[in-house]
């Protein structure tokens, strides 16, 4: 965990901004693709905070100690947001620092888009992070393909570094659906001094917001269903 | 006033198997009891579903008044757990392993509640050992310290000695009389050991398939089923099951 926390951003901030710097035609790759990196690792930290915080209580058989106390699911799922929220704080943080340091970049370039983006991406990756945490619930240590999976597919699919467009086709269609992709649309317009995409913005916040409720009905069904068919004692 | 624990007609089935099937069960403050019976005779299965960790698909569970799982947060105010089976935190102190379960147990002051337990348990000398670095047995004392930090009315127990060396074993059974003793907490066990169950438990009530069989002191089950002890009886019953099984 500390690996991903602490080493992953820096290399994924030297990573896509020497590529920026390598092959782009002047500053607005560099920043693009360094802003890119930046807002991903908001999805990216609190997935990961999520996901792998609960598989951490299967792997080490801790859930039934969880459950035999008064501590409740909200209670519990709180808990794991605030500390996948500092993580992501700490990542952007640091990708900041190695940012400005190392290439000179800075990282509110995009202006005050980047605000708004980033409740969405935070939003989305709890979503993300709901949804392996039922799956984890119902499948134990063989969710964890989940937490890392989503996070691979949604990197190409989202847009992060392109627009739509560059994709091929079949998969423009799906990344269309996706919320992420119109936060990153947007922030690229900030970037490219294009103004502010509201409509984009507006997209993507309703999106979010109806996959974490989704996300969240779907937890609570897999709480009953681990109760109901006593899915405990496969991960005790 | 009513049962501490009060169960009715608990029915639980996973695909065709009934692993409980009409269990009903009262105990009293401060009593102590014994839920034995063959492997795959539903003690543990019972015992989840008295902890809300399981659903039962019929029947009621009450702790201390409060119905599951409406109220399972108040009802594990009143409950502790404790089983060779759950880990601690390998990388923290028991100190502050048990620190931390007093936290999640919601006790008023946390550091009070670790040192008094430490003091009754007789495990001061783990308090800097890390969790890790604990052999079974202590493993054993420092799970029941944790069950019991906020002063659980009822301890719930799954093979509390089980594959611990007979003098360690003697010293939880001791541990566990004396909580009983001196906080009136109750207890309900599952053992293998019938001797043990009958050292430290009052009562006894016995599954079959799902099902009780029997309940009473364990000198008058072991007589009522015709044999001379509970060990008796037990090995009577498991080798019936085996049969049953073949």
């Amino acid at each position: 965990m500390w690996f991903l926390l602490l080493a992953l951003p820096v290399v994924d901030v030297v990573l896509f901004s020497s590529i920026g710097v390598a092959y782009g035609d002047g500053d607005g790759s560099v920043r693009i693709l360094f802003t890119g990196i930046l807002l991903f690792h908001l999805v990216w930290q609190l997935t990961l905070a999520g996901s792998l915080g609960f598989l951490e209580e299967v792997w080490s058989r801790n859930l039934l100690n969880l459950l035999t106390t008064p501590v409740r699911e909200i209670e519990y799922a709180v808990a794991l947001g605030v500390v996948g929220l500092a993580r992501t704080v700490v990542a952007v943080a640091l990708i900041s620092i190695v940012g400005g340091g190392l290439y000179a970049i800075d990282p509110t370039s995009a202006g005050w888009v980047l605000a708004p983006a980033a409740a969405v991406l935070l939003l989305f990756g709890w979503a993300v992070a709901l949804l392996v945490v039922g799956l984890t619930l119902q499948y134990g240590d063989s969710a964890e393909v989940f937490s890392w999976g989503t996070l691979v597919l949604l990197m190409p699919l989202s847009g992060v570094f392109y627009p739509v467009e560059a994709l091929p086709g079949g998969l423009q269609a799906i990344a269309r659906v996706i919320p992420l992709t119109r936060a990153f649309d947007a922030t690229r317009a900030g970037i490219e001094g294009g103004g502010v995409a509201e409509g984009d913005l507006v997209i993507a916040a309703i999106g979010s917001l109806v996959a974490v409720a989704l996300a969240f009905g779907f937890v609570l069904r897999q709480m009953r269903r681990f109760r109901q068919l006593g899915w405990v004692t496969r991960v005790t | 006033m009513g049962a501490l624990l009060d169960i009715q007609g608990l029915v639980k089935a996973f695909d065709d198997l009934r692993a409980v099937d009409g269990v009903s069960l009262r105990v009293e403050p401060g009593e102590r009891v014994a839920i034995v019976g063959p492997n795959g005779a539903g003690k543990t299965t019972t015992l989840l579903m008295i902890l809300g960790a399981i659903e039962a698909d019929e029947g009621t569970v009450h702790i201390a008044g409060h119905p599951l799982p409406a109220q399972r947060h108040h009802a594990m105010r009143s409950i502790g757990f404790s089983a060779g089976y759950l880990p601690l935190p390998d990388r923290l102190k028991v100190t502050e392993a048990l620190r931390f379960f007093a936290d999640l147990s919601e006790v008023d002051d946390p550091g009070d509640a670790v040192d008094t337990v430490i003091q009754e348990l007789d495990i001061d000398h783990l308090r800097d050992k890390l969790c890790m670095h604990l052999s079974s047995g202590q493993r054993t004392l420092v799970g029941i310290a944790k069950a019991t930090l906020h002063r659980p009315r009822l301890l719930v127990l799954d093979e509390p000695t089980a594959s611990l060396d007979p003098d360690i074993a003697f010293r939880v059974r001791d541990r566990l009389a004396q909580i009983n003793d001196q906080h009136h907490t109750a207890l309900l066990l599952t053992s293998h050991d019938m001797r043990e169950v009958e050292t430290l438990t009052e009562r006894v009530v016995f599954l079959r398939a799902g099902q009780i069989i029997a309940d009473g002191s364990p000198a008058a089950i072991a007589a009522a089923g015709g044999h001379d002890s509970l060990e008796e009886l037990f090995l009577a019953e498991a080798s019936r099951h085996r049969a049953v099984q073949l």
